[in-house]
């Protein structure tokens, strides 16, 4: 029995890597994971800029204000924008714009104290318009306090920013706030691809499942290998496919990196350094050790929970439309974790949201970014694995039994109603 | 030898199995009869372990039927029961390993299964690409390619030719001369005529016929006479225990109640011109519909 097992996860299991598709399918997210990370260098290859220059040509109408504007530009330490004073007429300037140059024009008034205009050829980008008018309103302040004749170390002290010391008293919790920005926009990224590779299984095992009933080669499978074999054989399998693809996947990235850091100068579109920098600052880094762990054995109990619900409910169809049919609950709980996660900063700790880290299916993507987060504990999260470890050893227990009894059955009724039918029956 | 003993089988107040019981002995064929829903489908499941009876028990040579048995058990299902993606020699590999035979010798058996059947040339190719006659010869091989103890044929001449029905036929009786035991159903039951040496019918479950064919036969009451001649079948339909006087290919076909009858037809016709006078049995075809009493496909 022990080897019609391992035969039949073998032919589950080339079923989906010796395929041209499977081929296909990693060739074109190699190339496309490669050319997303080093975008830049492809752009700046084919003559464009990815992080092109803003020249800002400041018209200084006042006299006093360019050197105030010019150093609150230089205090935000951005090095895509330049500032330069000219001194020709605005008509000629404006002639001359071109497209990535920003055109300023800073005038006096005798209420507002400053007035400003600028000009460009096109829109421009939020970020940038946000930087200038922020220095644009800086001016402003600085010139009304001096034309008030505010004393100079006084509007020193005033323009300098304040000073915060941040105490929190949780020591579990994060000691940057801004953690939470951080968090909502890596963590998406990083759960997106466990998200994908979640529908892929309980599409794997329920159409593989379906395939075989609808074709009624079940009845021949079943009268040689016990249904827990043929189950347990079609779950590994496609486990074991959704994590070799899992480190394909990792694999690409880092060939995509490394390309990135071998070819390239210019700064990649996705800032390593800097996301590290801040997870090191955040104090991210030093939980990892219990993260990761912990994390991988959600994913991989995670992974068996599915994949064990897709083939007891796939066993009650009889055909792919049933199958679509009795697949979408699944879909929705796994994108109401995905979304859960994403928006984890927002309950703020909540007892809700503590609660929900617990449920299985929605703890492997809920459970981690809340720990990350400061919002629950180690413990939280190890009860997450034990509640998660029950639950598997009840579907095997219980849904192998309803399986065994689903999987020959092809009557055409309502398949909820055959599965409560077939949990009843075997009990 | 295969022993089926006294098994039910019961759905909620539904008994799809009633008291159940047959023996099939080493190179014997066996006939199942029973119009649909009769709970054929539910023996065969039972026998090859996929349910198990509430009460009642299949023995295959004195031991109970589990998965360490299934290797010596043949099974061609009544709907077709292939992966229709999968070539005709993967198909054939996948449920040979499944009864525990290695890649070697599938290869060998089944260009000889092959070759036996005149196709050949269609090793490699899809099974969705062949012929429903073609489709049901490799599920028939996938069903003996191990040289099973017990073979299961439910309806295993569908959408065969002549020319196929007698490879198929010839299969079959190599595979009883071998040895095995074979449980045999069909509709048709001139093939069940053809085959079967003992039988039983089911009516929604019950064994309502079972014994040897030609015992079944003999002792059935009614009988047919076939008359070659000039008769009166006016006068013949006056006679009492004769059911209904037909023509059939030339020949009159005189349906009676009992041997007795014979014998006042007889009389009846013995002075005319009359070249053949022929009491014989009623076929199987009339027994399995008189005693089910419906009509079947």
């Amino acid at each position: 029995m022990n080897k019609k097992f391992w035969y039949l996860t073998k032919l589950s299991l080339n079923k989906k890597i010796k395929t041209k598709w499977f081929y296909i399918t990693n060739i074109i997210l190699a190339i496309a994971i490669i050319v997303l990370v080093n975008i830049s260098s492809i752009i700046e290859f084919f003559g464009g800029d990815f992080d092109s220059q803003t020249n800002v040509v400041v018209v200084d109408n006042t006299n006093s204000a360019f050197e105030i504007f010019l150093n609150t530009i230089n205090s935000y330490d951005n090095e895509d924008i330049t500032v330069t004073k000219s001194t020709e007429s605005i008509d000629t300037l404006k002639e001359n714009l071109e497209d990535e140059d920003l055109l300023v024009v800073i005038n006096s008034d005798s209420v507002e104290y400053l007035k400003a205009e600028v000009i460009s050829e096109n829109a421009i980008d939020a970020l940038t318009y946000q930087i200038i008018s922020q220095a644009l309103n800086t001016t402003k302040t600085t010139v009304g306090m001096i034309s008030e004749n505010i004393d100079p170390s006084v509007l020193a002290n005033i323009s300098q920013n304040i000073t915060i010391d941040r105490v929190i008293l949780n020591e579990e919790d994060s000691t940057d706030e801004n953690m939470n920005l951080v968090m909502s926009s890596i963590f998406p990224t990083l759960i997106l691809p466990f998200f994908m590779l979640i529908i892929f299984l309980v599409q794997m095992v329920g159409g593989e499942i379906c395939e075989e009933k609808t074709t009624r080669s079940m009845e021949i499978i079943i009268s040689n290998v016990s249904p827990k074999t043929h189950l347990l054989s079609k779950i590994l399998a496609s486990n074991v496919f959704v994590i070799v693809q899992s480190l394909l996947l990792i694999l690409y990235c880092l060939i995509a990196f490394l390309i990135s850091g071998s070819i390239s100068s210019a700064s990649s579109i996705i800032d390593i350094g800097g996301i590290m920098n801040m997870l090191n600052a955040s104090g991210v880094v030093d939980k990892l050790w219990i993260i990761i762990p912990i994390t991988l054995i959600m994913i991989l109990l995670s992974f068996v929970a599915y994949s064990l619900v897709a083939g007891i409910l796939a066993s009650m169809t009889v055909n792919i439309e049933d199958f679509n049919q009795l697949q979408t609950p699944i879909m929705l709980i796994t994108l109401a974790g995905y979304y859960l996660s994403v928006m984890a900063a927002m309950f703020d700790g909540s007892i809700f949201i503590r609660i929900i880290s617990y449920v299985p299916f929605l703890s492997v993507f809920i459970s981690p970014t809340l720990f990350v987060l400061g919002q629950i504990t180690v413990v939280d999260m190890l009860i997450s694995v034990i509640v998660l470890i029950l639950f598997v050893w009840i579907l095997l227990k219980s849904g192998l039994k309803v399986y065994k009894v689903g999987i020959l059955n092809y009557s055409s009724g309502n398949v909820w109603k055959k599965f409560a039918s077939a949990f009843k029956r075997s009990e | 030898m295969l022993e089926v003993k006294n098994i039910v089988k019961k759905y909620g107040t539904n008994t799809a199995v009633n008291n159940l019981s047959f023996t099939v002995d080493d190179g014997e064929i066996f006939g199942l009869l029973g119009e649909n829903g009769a709970g054929k489908t539910t023996t065969f499941r039972i026998i090859m372990g996929l349910l198990e009876p509430n009460s009642g028990n299949v023995l295959l040579n004195h031991e109970k039927i589990d998965y360490s048995k299934t290797d010596k058990i043949g099974f061609v299902t009544e709907e077709r029961s292939l992966l229709t993606k999968l070539s005709v020699q993967e198909q054939i590999e996948f449920y040979a390993t499944l009864k525990g035979m290695e890649k070697q010798e599938i290869d060998k058996r089944l260009d000889q299964w092959l070759a036996h059947f005149e196709i050949t040339g269609y090793k490699n190719r899809k099974i969705k690409e062949l012929s429903k006659g073609n489709q049901q010869k490799i599920q028939f091989i996938s069903a003996v390619i191990h040289e099973p103890k017990l073979l299961i044929l439910d309806e295993p001449f569908t959408g065969l030719d002549p020319i196929n029905v007698k490879l198929m036929k010839e299969a079959i009786i190599d595979l009883k001369n071998k040895g095995c035991s074979i449980i045999f159903s069909s509709h048709q039951m001139e093939y069940i005529e053809d085959f079967c040496e003992k039988l039983v019918i089911l009516v929604k479950g019950k064994p309502i016929l079972e014994g040897n064919l030609k015992d079944i036969k003999e002792s059935y009451a009614k009988k047919n006479i076939l008359i070659k001649g000039d008769i009166d079948t006016d006068e013949i339909k006056k006679i009492k225990g004769v059911i209904s006087v037909g023509l059939e290919k030339g020949e009159y076909v005189v349906k009676i109640e009992n041997m007795d009858v014979a014998s006042k037809v007889f009389a009846k016709i013995k002075n005319n011109n009359i070249i053949k006078y022929d009491v014989e049995e009623p076929s199987l075809n009339e027994i399995f519909i008189e005693s089910v009493g419906g009509i079947h496909e």
